[in-house]
């Protein structure tokens, strides 16, 4: 029987409470906020619960506490909501405290923190990065449901200033306190937090550049002949120049292993960079070699072979772009004998009348993008797709790769060789092109063949003569560039005998004691004759006791007619 | 009697020769700086590690016949070549730097099949 009373006694309480609901106190962003700087509007709104008679209740004070995060919000307005004019009305500030809830009790248990915090079991601890806002209304008559309390506008601040990674955490709710006109406490309750994702902006820190080359892989040069200047992508013309008037917003130099640290660019924001290198280098001036004049020449030969002129030698879309440096019309993307007969005459030291894009010493015509499009072209088969050094730092990306080219480096000796997907031409459209070459991968097609010679100087008979003596069989090109001591040597004559169909050269830059002699046969089908193809004969203007250092070689290279660079190899 | 003629011939013969042309050079008779003494019996050795446009050297060899004085860049590449004829002993020879651009270099003293007698280093500041 007793248990029988207790059922009643429980379903008669379980009857009495049915219906009665919490009241609310709910905040949300009015506004679409995107980036760093714009302003998010926030609401607060009451939202009517029930007593256990299932009839909504009417409380007449309203309180609550709400704290939000001052280093990623910046509060700038209030704006009250309700018009009555017999409310009476109080919003309080204090910065630098956060709450700590009662564990006991759920966050959003907002009456029950409120008891907890009366009771000390909840409380607010100093924290520099919350801010605390209690707003207190009170009025003779009940609020609507839906009815805003107030409307609070922070601007969205640089998350790179603070010690947060995002803005999911920039406002709760701590406690609130409703009660009828009677005294009565209401039950309230409401969302745990406001937060926000996808902001865009802001500083983006520390952004770094990597430069990638042949000129550092190979030790020709390090970073430091690197430099770089960013621009906004908005400012960036056609051809990818900087547009008249265009602000430069950051510049510096990359560092000996070719990497740069840059500060003051924005996440989100699009950039374009242009790569420089030196170009009063001494190497400049062994960037366009015979090596790259075969394959130019080559090209020559072969393009048009199909009735459509879309086959090719090369083994990249790129080196067209390279090779292309005489220019029938803007960049015609044609490369034909203009290309390779002013090569030629640059390595003769022929001076042309034509304007031409050879990169040398003092004039270097430079190029590059980013390392994983370099190289490709777009679906209209334009280059400009594959030299495009565009980036934009995010959270989660500040870190870029950009490789550098240049022009007339058909080869890739100072320049970076592609090695992404598309940038290779296939092989059904390559004609005439080196079969070793069609086999190999993206990034290793130029890694050249390696081969003995022998190059000394002597002292003989009053005269000091440099010999290069060769046993290398099948090249149908060589170059050597020679420095002597222009302070202590003086050319007398340059002896070839390199066969009866070569066509020799050699470039004298007596005022820098340079000279550049090589053959090239542009049949493809005579080779470079081996004993001692070249003879240097200089005459001493010092006395002389011996040649050691006199005359230094930099560039010592050959090439077979498939185009393959032979790099020799002294003993 | 014939014998102790001819014997008598060639006594008087010698005698008649210059000192200079009967002794043999048991040794190249080279006057070294102490700065470029070699104490091994061969080797290379410079007057001066850093170097402005040229510098004194010694190559001390083994035997006369000819050698090569090869000069090598940081990474081991050869840049520049002497082929020479030297003497057995002592030899102070030099190495012109004017056109060297300024770096570190090993200098490097071979036989003329390559094969090494010895390395030393410089440092062109020009």
């Amino acid at each position: 029987m007793k248990k029988i009373l207790l059922l009643l006694v429980s379903v008669l309480c379980t009857i009495s409470t049915y219906g009665q609901t919490d009241s609310q106190l709910a905040y949300s962003r009015v506004n679409t906020v995107t980036k760093v700087g714009d302003t998010l509007v926030v609401k607060l709104q009451y939202f009517e619960g029930k007593d256990a008679d299932d009839v909504a209740t009417a409380p007449t004070l309203y309180q609550f506490d709400f704290q939000y995060n001052n280093k990623l919000l910046n509060k700038i307005k209030t704006t009250w909501q309700p018009t009555s004019t017999s409310a009476q009305k109080a919003i309080n500030s204090w910065n630098g405290y956060k709450f700590s809830i009662d564990s006991d009790k759920n966050q959003t248990d907002f009456d029950g923190q409120y008891a907890s915090w009366l009771a000390g079991d909840a409380s607010y601890t100093t924290n520099s990065d919350w801010s605390v806002e209690r707003v207190t209304y009170q009025d003779v008559t009940a609020l609507e449901t839906g009815q805003e309390f107030v409307k609070y506008e922070f601007i969205i601040k640089d998350k790179a200033n603070s010690n947060y990674s995002d803005y999911t955490n920039l406002l709760n709710a701590n406690w609130a306190n409703y009660k009828l006109s009677d005294g009565t406490q209401l039950g309230v309750t409401g969302n745990s937090t406001l937060s926000l994702s996808n902001i865009e902006g802001g500083d983006a820190g520390n952004v770094t550049l990597n430069i990638l080359t042949n000129i550092i892989d190979s030790n020709i040069g390090d970073g430091t002949h690197f430099t770089y200047k960013i621009y906004n992508k908005s400012d960036i013309g056609s051809g990818n120049q900087p547009n008249q008037g265009a602000t430069i917003v950051a510049e510096g130099t990359y560092d000996a292993s070719g990497q740069a640290t840059v500060t003051g660019l924005e996440n989100d924001v699009e950039y374009f960079v242009w790569n420089w290198v030196d170009q009063s280098k001494d190497y400049m001036d062994n960037v366009v070699t015979v090596s790259d004049l075969a394959l130019v020449f080559k090209e020559a030969i072969g393009a048009g072979s199909t009735p459509n002129g879309t086959s090719t030698t090369f083994d990249y879309y790129i080196q067209t772009f390279l090779a292309n440096i005489y220019h029938d019309q803007a960049f015609d993307g044609k490369i034909d004998f203009s290309d390779s007969y002013e090569i030629l005459a640059y390595l003769q030291g022929v001076t042309s009348d034509n304007t031409t894009y050879i990169s040398k010493k003092g004039e270097a015509y430079q190029t590059g993008g980013n390392e994983s499009t370099f190289g490709t072209v777009d679906n209209n088969g334009s280059y400009f797709a594959g030299i495009d050094a565009t980036f934009k730092p995010t959270d989660s990306n500040k870190s870029f790769n950009f490789v550098h080219a240049l022009m007339g480096d058909v080869n890739f000796s100072h320049s970076w060789e592609p090695d992404t997907e598309g940038t290779t031409i296939p092989a059904s459209t390559q004609a005439n092109a080196s079969v070793a070459r069609m086999s190999m991968a993206a990034g290793e097609k130029y890694q050249g063949e390696q081969a003995n010679l022998d190059l000394t100087s002597e002292l003989k008979d009053g005269q000091v003569i440099f010999t290069i003596g060769s046993e290398v069989q099948e090249m149908i090109g060589a170059q050597f560039n020679i420095v002597y001591d222009k302070t202590r040597l003086s050319l007398d004559d340059v002896i070839f005998d390199t066969g009866n169909t070569m066509t020799n050269f050699s470039n004298h830059i007596e005022e820098e004691g340079k000279i550049n002699i090589g053959s090239f046969d542009q049949n493809f089908e005579a080779t470079v004759k081996t004993g001692t193809p070249y003879k240097l004969i200089f005459v001493p203007t010092v006395q002389l006791q011996n040649t050691s250092g006199l005359i230094t070689f930099k560039v010592n290279e050959g090439v077979k007619a498939d185009g393959t660079q032979i790099k020799f190899i002294m003993e | 009697m014939k014998k102790v003629l001819i014997l008598l011939s060639l006594v008087l013969l010698i005698g008649c020769m210059k000192d200079d042309d009967i002794l043999s050079p048991i040794d190249n008779v080279v006057e070294v700086p102490e700065s470029l003494v070699i104490g091994d019996l061969q080797g290379i050795k410079v007057e001066s590690t850093i170097v402005t446009n040229e510098v004194k050297m010694n190559i001390k060899l083994p035997y006369t016949g000819t050698y090569r004085v090869k000069i090598r860049d940081i990474s081991k590449q050869l840049i520049s070549q002497e082929k020479l004829e030297a003497s057995e002993g002592d030899n102070i020879l030099k190495v012109y730097v004017s056109s060297l651009q300024n770096d570190g270099y090993t200098l490097e003293l071979t036989d003329d099949n390559h094969d090494i007698i010895g390395i030393t280093s410089i440092v062109v500041n020009n």
